[in-house]
């Protein structure tokens, strides 16, 4: 062919030189300029985890090694470098990047200026190793005096150093509500304050801190924290958005959890292998995620959703436990840290056999309720011994009248006389109103095989088929499959045939059928129907058919009872009734919970994903965790479970620098407002280095020689000095250290929604402190296949408990507190935004459940400090800031309510800023 | 800055200043400028932060460069609003109408299998001076193409509606992630004080199937959160509550003011306190603009009967004069100077599939009759009164839906599937190319075959013409720095006036 011929069929040519980008003229610098673009389209194959042609592309000093056939850039020439000429495909037989639209001429054009330009970058030796984050180094034990005059220590030499100290220890009124607003997430009552304020005992203040620490609401307040940390909610989000009625045990698993003071290896390992562990309820964490139940039979999306279901999984892991932006790895090795693609699948083989649905959990039972357990089974065998003499009568009964069972939805037989037939069909005529399903169709021969099968060679037709559900395709009604999965649905209502063609004529004398063998579904069954077989001559003739059935309305004991005697009848149905009662007393017993826990299946091969695309796998990868970080590395057909376990036992190895780190971290920043390390879930080289290097390493060595305790670490800081002090700003301290990030005061801030709602609860009186158990709601929920929220109006009692307790719907806010930066539940929020926006002002100003609250506290002052207004005053004072009202907020209270009344100094006083912010 | 007071301020002005002037130390004033003048910084690598004011979180920012528009209409039409019977004229489905689309036979979409290639159940006629085709489900808005930059190539990554809402409305097909608005206000805040900086008005039939996700801030203080009401339903709070007399209010806001004020003087130099203070004053400005803003009574008969606000008789009617007051709503908003105004129509799935959203798997006719009534005629009223207002000079105006619709019929029905592999958006107003299409789908309108466009290319189009950068704008997040593009997205520099 020639080149004329080429050109006049269109093929696209290339010429040299004359395609060749030119050169960039501006400055261009490796990291910001060149190191993207070869980051984008080389590195995949020229990186860290993979060098083929021994070439890499990811570092300046390699590029100048060059590749196992040579240098790959000639310095100054870029023209006459091979790297330039193979992204610019130059040479006809050899194009890079292989696959895609490789480098666009602009991308060209950079390359080539910085070859022009000398090839300039970072220090090779800099450049020839991503240096370790921080914070992957050893746990270093500094040298410090022990207990809690380690903190006030190394936060005071930090002090010194900016010319700062300490402020003075804050009032007892104000400490005491500045511990339970943090630790308890409520204010103390008046006879709390009252009490330590009169305290003489020399240590009033760890005794209170004790007993702070041993109170119940400390585990539902860390709880809500934890709950940002995991994005835990409940419901499935995105927009069928359905409500999962049966996860709050796990809500409670980790209240009670820091409630108990579980170590914190073991609390993580249970919430990552719980069900290896004897802490079922822990797995929870494992699908606390969203979960996209819209599903299609287009597998792009089908394959796409699980990815991310498992991206989330492993990257909520990782910031969670570790501090590390785990998902940051999915599409490409991690810009940041070191951390490889590699390692991200190697994480996903260990969670792919994590799947989002609910798993039933064993109750425990004391021995009195087992010794009950033992009585009613066996009052149940009598019972039931007694029933099936009845049954049997009436099948007796029955059978003497010519009546077979009735068709059930599990599997039902056909006999008949054998027959030779080239094919048979299933005509269904009435199937409870909708679309029948038959999930298997076996047609045995003489010699007791299913020639119905596919494999068999024989060959299925429907008259139709439901679209959009892979699972209900017509090729299951012979794929030996059974199960509601593997099923076929006409798209017929009440209708609808099926025919299975022979390869060759048979003779044929039973069939099987069924509507779900799993026995999960009881809809759809072909109650009506008739089975005929073509026989060799082309004519149909029937072989079996529903009439004979008995009707398959009712359960199937009640169609057979109606074969009994009144008098039978009536004493079955008593009978019956008791059973069901003792039935019921049993299942409360014994109640095996289906909780929201996910369950596990046994995954496949797992191979990592060029540019996360789950299309374009590339190479299987094992089970493991990050290679750089002491990596564990674990055989392909290591069991699901013990993949979990291995990663657990990884992440609390005291050797994992980075678990306790980011525990204490995350404790820091609760009680003080801002960790230690101000990025909480990332510990990395995107995160910000630690404040306090020596103090956050000091406290993780204290917190695993501790037996991971987390309130032995809360009881030092809120014992610490940098606790106690006082919060007021002065001078020196603004103009140094605004923020007062080095503690040279306790720093305000405003409280979160859940506080702000329960201690409003707290001050009207009308809290409900009731623990665990189903949730409650602020939304109306309508069920339909999305469901929708709608905002109650109107709350009352049902839902005064603590916000800890209320069922999170992801994406729908509480329409008072939702405003307040309170989380959504879809994304991890290791940190509160803090906003101040009028939508919150007019929320606190007007909603309906402020001004009920008013009402109702209003009505608490009447009633308990009388009819002065003064001593209303100052109980409210001192129910909603711990402390009495000066004379100039009393005067002005007292005007207000004699002006306007209670009520409305009431709703002033939920808007205060004290009321509102922890001082 | 955050010491404005206003008339309508719940604190007397000497006051406040007294107090709170001296609350912000001069160190922190002058961290706070120096911030801000990073903005202007000749810097041209690496991520931009605003930095955000505390006291007044919406404070108006400078953008990145010289914007082209200063404000973002953007109109969603939920369900999937098919491109083939609206803007995307495809002769090929009269010539083989009711025939298989070739290479298709194995095709499986969101809901399984497909039939045969159907030609819209509606006219395309040539439109405006440019002779666009326009098919008649949307006359109205057909006899504007000549003010309309079609982009006839968009694509999507999700063929679900959730993920689909989310990703053209977020950037992102997961739950979560912050909202077009809420990073437009979280860079350039807005012009006026007294109204939401980001207003959602969600569709008269209710919220879209993604729900607040389309205008949440995420992860994005909610300062950045799109305030939703609508013609029909006032912002919730906003009223004083009844029981309370302008008088009483009046004190009650009075007495919280000089609390607060007392309070502050106690911890001088506190930012966060002084904030919660303004932030009364802001939601008392509110309370006096959102109702006027909202007041329709003002508008002439004309106007409510060229928008067709003044139907009534029928559901469809009723619905289509809620839509209708919910676009005068946005106009007036737009008028006012609020940055971002998100207007939806449809809503979420109810009643069965396409019934209330332009999700049309059954009888397409049907159902698409339905809601071009409802949506043209408003629209295009909207767009005319924009036009004869000035409004466009400054306001970009974005139509967009999650993905288009197949070609085909769904096998055994009278609808279109899902179909994220090509549809169409367009914009129009200030900084657009005009009349003008981008990109376009192959012979059958099943796949964008020219100038392939995404929305990551489309967000980034629409931060540009507000004088953003896409790939700077950016906000730190759980160790990424988070950008409404994520890493992707090209500025369509073609569809550029």
């Amino acid at each position: 062919m020639s080149f004329a011929m080429l050109l006049s069929l269109g093929f696209p040519l290339r010429v040299f030189s004359q395609e060749l980008a030119p050169a960039s003229t501006a400055e261009i610098r490796f990291v910001e300029d060149v190191q993207p673009i070869l980051d984008k389209h080389c590195v995949e194959c020229h990186g860290a985890s993979k060098q083929t042609s021994d070439l890499r592309l990811d570092l300046r000093s390699a590029i100048l090694k060059g590749s196992g056939n040579g240098a790959v850039i000639q310095i100054h020439k870029s023209a006459e470098s091979r790297l330039i000429e193979v992204v610019a495909g130059l040479d006809p037989d050899y194009r890079m990047p292989p696959e895609g639209p490789g480098l666009t001429a602009e991308e060209i054009g950079i390359l080539r200026g910085w070859i022009d330009q000398g090839a300039r970058g970072p220090d090779d030796q800099q450049a020839l190793e991503r240096p370790l984050p921080w914070s992957f180094k050893p746990i270093a034990k500094p040298e410090s005096p022990s207990g809690v005059a380690a903190i006030d220590y190394w936060l005071e030499r930090k002090l010194v150093e900016k010319g700062l100290m300490f402020s003075p220890p804050a009032e007892r009124p104000l400490f005491i509500r500045r511990l339970y607003l943090v630790a308890l997430g409520v204010p103390p009552t008046p006879a709390e304050v009252e009490q330590f304020v009169n305290d003489s005992r020399s240590d009033a203040v760890e005794q209170l801190v004790d007993r702070v620490l041993a109170d119940q609401r400390y585990g539902e307040r860390l709880a809500r924290h934890w709950f940002d940390v995991i994005r835990f909610a409940e419901s499935n989000g995105f927009e069928t958005n359905r409500v999962r009625y049966n996860a709050w045990p796990f809500r409670d698993y980790v209240i009670e959890s820091f409630n108990k003071d579980k170590p914190y290896d073991q609390f993580v390992s249970e919430q990552i292998a719980g069900d290896a562990l004897g802490a079922d309820l822990g797995t929870g964490f494992l699908v606390a995620g969203t979960f996209d139940i819209v599903k299609s039979p287009d597998i792009n999306l089908t394959l796409m959703q699980r990815q991310d279901e498992l991206a989330d999984l492993i990257n909520t892991t990782g910031t969670a436990f570790l501090g590390l932006t785990l998902g940051c790895a999915r599409c490409h090795d991690h810009k940041f840290d070191p951390i490889t693609q590699k390692d991200f699948y190697a994480l996903q083989a260990v969670f792919a056999g994590v799947n989002f649905a609910e798993r039933a959990v064993r109750r425990e039972r004391s021995p009195d309720e087992k010794e009950k357990v033992d009585a009613i089974t066996a009052e149940l065998a009598d019972v039931d011994q007694i029933l099936s003499g009845y049954i049997a009568k009436a099948e007796q009964t029955s059978a003497a009248m010519g009546l077979r069972a009735a068709v059930n939805a599990r599997q039902n037989e056909e006999s008949f006389e054998p027959v030779t037939a080239v094919a048979v069909r299933f005509t269904i005529q009435e199937s409870g109103g909708s679309q029948p399903c038959i999930d298997e169709w076996e047609v045995y021969n003489t010699d007791g095989k299913n020639v119905a099968l596919a494999s068999f060679g024989s060959k299925a037709n429907a008259s139709s088929t439901l679209p959009g559900y892979a699972i209900h395709q017509l090729e299951h009604i012979n794929d030996g499959r059974t199960g509601n999965n593997f099923s076929w649905i006409s798209n017929e209502t009440n209708g609808g045939h099926v025919e299975v063609t022979f390869p060759a004529a048979q003779a044929i004398q039973r069939m099987v059928w069924g509507r779900d063998r799993s026995e999960q579904f009881k809809d759809r069954v072909s109650t009506k129907y008739s089975i005929e077989a073509k026989k060799e001559d082309g004519t149909w003739i029937e072989l079996a058919n529903g009439s004979n059935r008995r009707s398959a309305s009712g359960s199937a004991s009640e169609a057979l009872i109606a074969f009994l005697s009144e008098q039978d009848q009536k004493d079955f149905k008593q009978l019956s009734a008791s059973r069901r009662e003792l039935q019921q007393g049993l299942n409360k017993l014994t109640d095996a919970q289906t909780v929201w826990l996910g369950t596990f299946n046994q995954p496949g091969t797992i191979h990592r994903l060029y540019r996360g695309d789950p299309l374009m796998p590339r190479e299987e990868v094992q089970p493991g965790t990050v290679s750089s970080l002491m990596g564990v590395e674990l055989r392909k057909d290591t069991p699901e479970q013990e993949r979990r376990i291995a990663l657990a036992k990884w992440i609390v190895d005291p050797a994992n620098p980075l678990t306790s780190r980011v525990m204490v971290n995350r404790l820091w920043q609760f009680t003080f407002g801002t960790g230690i390390v101000d990025t909480p879930s990332d510990f990395g080289g995107n995160g910000t280095p630690p404040m306090h290097p020596e103090l956050l390493d000091w406290l993780a060595s204290e917190f695993m020689t501790n037996g991971w305790s987390i309130k032995h670490i809360h009881r030092q800081f809120f014992l610490s000095k940098a606790f106690r002090q006082s919060s007021q700003p002065n001078a020196q301290g603004l103009a140094v250290d605004a923020d007062a990030r080095f503690l040279w005061r306790f720093p305000p801030r405003r409280l979160e929604a859940e506080a702000i709602r329960d201690s409003m609860l707290v001050a009207s009186g009308v809290i409900d402190y009731r623990m665990g158990g189903p949730g409650f709601y602020l939304q109306r929920v309508e069920q339909d296949n999305v469901y929708r929220y709608f905002p109650k109006e109107e709350v009352g009692p049902d839902e005064y408990r603590r916000m800890v307790y209320l069922t999170r719907i992801r994406q729908e806010q509480d329409p008072v507190f939702g405003a307040f930066d309170c989380p959504s539940g879809n994304q991890v929020i290791p940190k509160r935004s803090r906003s101040n926006t009028p939508l919150q002002a007019l929320n606190l100003f007007n909603s309906p459940f402020v001004l009920q609250q008013s009402t109702i506290l209003a009505e608490r002052l009447q009633r308990e400090a009388g009819a002065d207004k003064k001593a209303q005053v100052q109980l409210a004072f001192k129910l909603m800031m711990g402390r009495e009202a000066d004379p100039y907020e009393a005067e002005l209270s007292v005007d207000l309510i004699e002006r306007e009344g209670a009520e409305a100094f009431c709703r002033a006083m939920f808007n205060a800023s004290e009321f509102l912010f922890v001082f | 800055m955050f010491l404005r007071t206003g008339p309508n301020s719940i604190l007397p002005r000497r006051d406040f200043l007294g107090s709170s002037a001296a609350a912000l130390s001069g160190m922190a004033l002058a961290q706070l400028l120096q911030r801000d003048g990073l903005l202007a910084s000749d810097q041209t690598h690496g991520p931009i932060r605003p930095a955000i004011d505390a006291a007044n979180p919406n404070k108006a920012r400078k953008p990145h460069f010289e914007p082209k528009a200063k404000q973002v209409l953007m109109i969603f039409c939920a369900g999937a609003c098919s491109h083939l019977d609206t803007f995307d004229y495809k002769p090929a489905l009269w010539k083989y109408h009711d025939q298989p689309m070739p290479g298709a036979d194995k095709l499986i979409t969101f809901q399984g299998a497909q039939g045969t290639l159907q030609k819209s159940p509606w006219e395309f006629r040539p439109r405006g001076e440019s002779g666009k085709m326009v098919s008649d489900l949307v006359g109205q808005l057909g006899e504007l193409v000549d003010q309309f930059c079609f982009i006839h190539s968009l694509t999507s990554k999700t063929n679900t509606h959730g993920p689909g809402e989310n990703f053209m409305n977020t950037g992102y097909t997961l739950d979560g992630f912050p909202s077009v608005g809420a990073w437009t206000t979280y860079a350039l805040g807005s012009e006026n004080d007294n109204l939401p900086a980001y207003v959602a008005i969600p569709d008269p039939r209710g919220v879209p199937q993604s729900s607040g996700n389309c205008w949440n801030p995420g992860f994005l203080p909610a300062a950045f959160q799109g305030t939703d009401f609508n013609a029909a339903a006032p912002v919730r709070n906003l009223a004083r509550p009844k029981q309370w007399s302008e008088t009483a209010d009046k004190n009650t806001r009075e007495f919280l003011a000089q609390l607060n004020r007392h309070h502050l003087e106690k911890y001088p130099g506190d930012s966060e306190l002084a904030a919660r203070i303004s932030a009364y004053e802001l939601a008392a400005r509110m309370q006096l603009s959102v109702p006027e803003v909202s007041d329709l009574s003002t508008e002439s008969p004309e106007l409510l009967k060229e928008y067709g606000a003044d139907l009534s008789g029928s559901p469809i009617l009723n619905t289509k004069a809620g839509y209708a007051r919910n676009c005068i709503l946005a106009r007036r908003l737009i008028e006012q100077g609020v940055r971002f105004v998100q207007l939806f129509n449809g809503a979420y799935q109810v009643g069965g599939e396409g019934t209330s959203n332009w999700d049309g798997h059954k009888i397409l006719k049907d159902q698409y009759t339905i809601h071009g009534e409802i949506f043209d005629q408003p629209t295009a009223a909207l767009l005319r009164d924009m036009k004869r207002r000035g409004l466009l000079e400054n306001t970009l105006v974005v139509w967009c839906t999650e993905f288009g619709r197949m070609p085909t019929f769904q096998a055994g029905a009278k609808g279109r599937d899902h179909n994220p592999a090509g549809f169409t958006g367009w914009l129009a107003g200030a900084g657009v190319k005009a009349p003008y299409a981008y990109g376009a789908t192959d012979e059958f309108g099943y796949k964008a075959a020219e100038k392939v466009a995404t929305v990551y290319d489309f967000h980034a189009t629409i931060l540009h013409l507000l004088g953003l950068d896409h790939e700077r704008l950016s906000y730190y997040h759980n160790g990424i720095e988070r950008r409404l593009t994520d890493v992707h997205g090209h500025v369509i520099q073609e569809v550029l006036s």
